[in-house]
């Protein structure tokens, strides 16, 4: 019960090295303010994310997963963005059918120069992940004993 | 069987291709060491011919073997099979003049485990089941009783757009034309989406429970032509060699992401499922979602990109902040 109280989501995000991760980086020397639920991966593009890093995340307990870009067009490899756009509509459908809920699964874009707007897409992120409360969707109380012995993030 | 003089229209092409020298093998069906069943034939031998069979049994998606088979190949292709063909050229894994499609216009393929519920006996146990058109007219102890065809073929069959092959050398005759029953096709589908979120992903739990890894649906899926797949990657372990409902959930969730818009709705994973995991109802969502989101029908234009090599400017991103 204690340990409900004080839950705080634990978020993912995959920021391309171009836009979104500098953005990020904007954020932070302009002071912006943002939910320090977010743990960032830096990936060189988001068209280098798999789903299956987000699956990843999931599995290992992590309460949603963000993925974060260049704006369309804006692309360091011209096209990157456009093929994540493609994987990720699928990805998060694909997701809401076999009944994982569609917040886990989020996707922004944010420009290298937009400091403000990534600290309000993790805000928002971050709230609707407290309404969606605990990824519990891979907890197996039959065999927590086993799950112990991997390590988690 | 009617199917006597396609049978032997197929043996003859096939033997004649062999003949000439335009392929190195054929790849087609002969009969099963079980009852009614069939196997796949991969010869290169002409006295094998003989033995290439046509009937509404031959259930394999026989373009898996089409990767693994070096040289030139003639093969026995019905309509998702074909598709399949084609899907394998999009990915480059296969040159279209190194294949000779032999087009089968499939009347959709006969489930034994429904016939042996609707006769209520044994595959062992019946003389005959026979396909008449829209019917299919069992014999037990020599008395034949019919049935509407929609009753005893599988449920991917049901559901199929495109029993003929549009992609082919040599197209045979058909010998019955496909009963189609889109309801029952989607019955399972339908079911699970009428549920709320939470037992929708207890099922899934609960039915990949059983799963032992033995990964038959990636290795008889021609979609899945990797030469190594991240469930056998170590650095970093993706999913541990142990089965866990939680791993193979994921395993599987991530197949049908990798197979978007290659997946023909074949459902030859949910046939070599040895525990009997609904999977086509996993894949045949996402084939609708492909068409859905982008109208793309897999294996339908050999020129075309592949779904997730390719983008439109004009992509959905209404979920994108």
């Amino acid at each position: 019960m204690k340990q409900d109280l004080e839950w705080e989501p634990r978020l993912v995000g995959f920021l391309c090295r171009w836009c979104s991760y500098v953005g990020a980086d904007l954020a932070g020397t302009s002071r912006k303010k943002y939910p320090a639920n977010i743990r960032v991966i830096m990936v060189p593009c988001s068209g280098r994310v798999d789903p299956l890093f987000i699956l990843k995340a999931l599995r290992l307990g992590f309460d949603g997963v963000l993925v974060s870009g260049c704006y369309p067009g804006d692309c360091h490899y011209q096209t990157g963005n456009y093929y994540a756009r493609r994987r990720m509509a699928i990805t998060k459908k694909f997701l809401e059918y076999i009944g994982i809920n569609p917040q886990r699964i989020q996707a922004s874009w944010v420009s290298a120069s937009e400091g403000g707007k990534f600290a309000e897409v993790v805000t928002a992120v971050t709230e609707g992940l407290k309404e969606v409360g605990p990824n519990k969707l891979f907890a197996d109380e039959r065999r927590e004993h086993r799950t112990k012995t991997t390590k988690r993030g | 069987m009617k199917d006597g003089n396609i049978e032997q229209k197929l043996q003859s092409e096939a033997r004649a291709l062999l003949k000439q020298g335009r392929v190195d093998y054929i790849i087609g069906f002969e009969a099963g060491s079980l009852k009614f069943t069939t196997t796949p034939l991969i010869t290169s031998n002409i006295a094998d011919i003989d033995r290439l069979v046509i009937n509404p049994f031959i259930v394999n998606n026989l373009s898996v073997y089409l990767t693994e088979v070096k040289g030139r190949v003639g093969i026995v292709a019905k309509g998702c099979d074909s598709r399949s063909i084609v899907s394998l050229i999009q990915d480059k894994q296969v040159a279209r003049e190194d294949v000779v499609i032999l087009g089968v216009p499939c009347p959709g393929i006969i489930d034994l485990s429904k016939v042996e519920r609707l006769a209520g006996k044994d595959r062992d146990e019946l003389d005959d089941i026979t396909r008449e058109g829209d019917r299919v007219v069992i014999t037990v102890d020599g008395n034949g009783r019919e049935f509407p065809a929609t009753e005893v073929l599988f449920d991917n069959c049901l559901g199929c757009d495109f029993p003929t092959p549009k992609e082919y050398d040599v197209l045979l005759d058909a010998f019955s034309p496909l009963v189609s029953d889109k309801a029952a096709s989607q019955e399972k589908l339908d079911k699970l989406k009428g549920m709320a979120p939470e037992p929708r992903w207890q099922f899934w739990a609960s039915e990949f429970d059983r799963c032992i890894l033995c990964y038959a649906c990636r290795n008889v899926c021609p979609a899945c032509f990797c030469q190594r797949c991240f469930v056998e990657e170590s650095e970093p372990q993706w999913i541990l060699p142990v089965p866990r409902w939680q791993d193979s959930l994921m395993f599987q969730v991530v197949r049908n992401i990798h197979v978007a818009g290659r997946c023909t709705d074949c459902g030859e994973c949910e046939r070599a499922c040895p525990v009997n995991i609904p999977l086509r109802s996993l894949t045949r969502e996402m084939y609708d979602l492909v068409d859905e989101l982008f109208h793309y029908q897999a294996g339908m234009d050999k020129e075309a990109p592949p779904l997730l090599a390719a983008y439109e400017l004009t992509d959905v991103e209404d979920f994108i902040r």
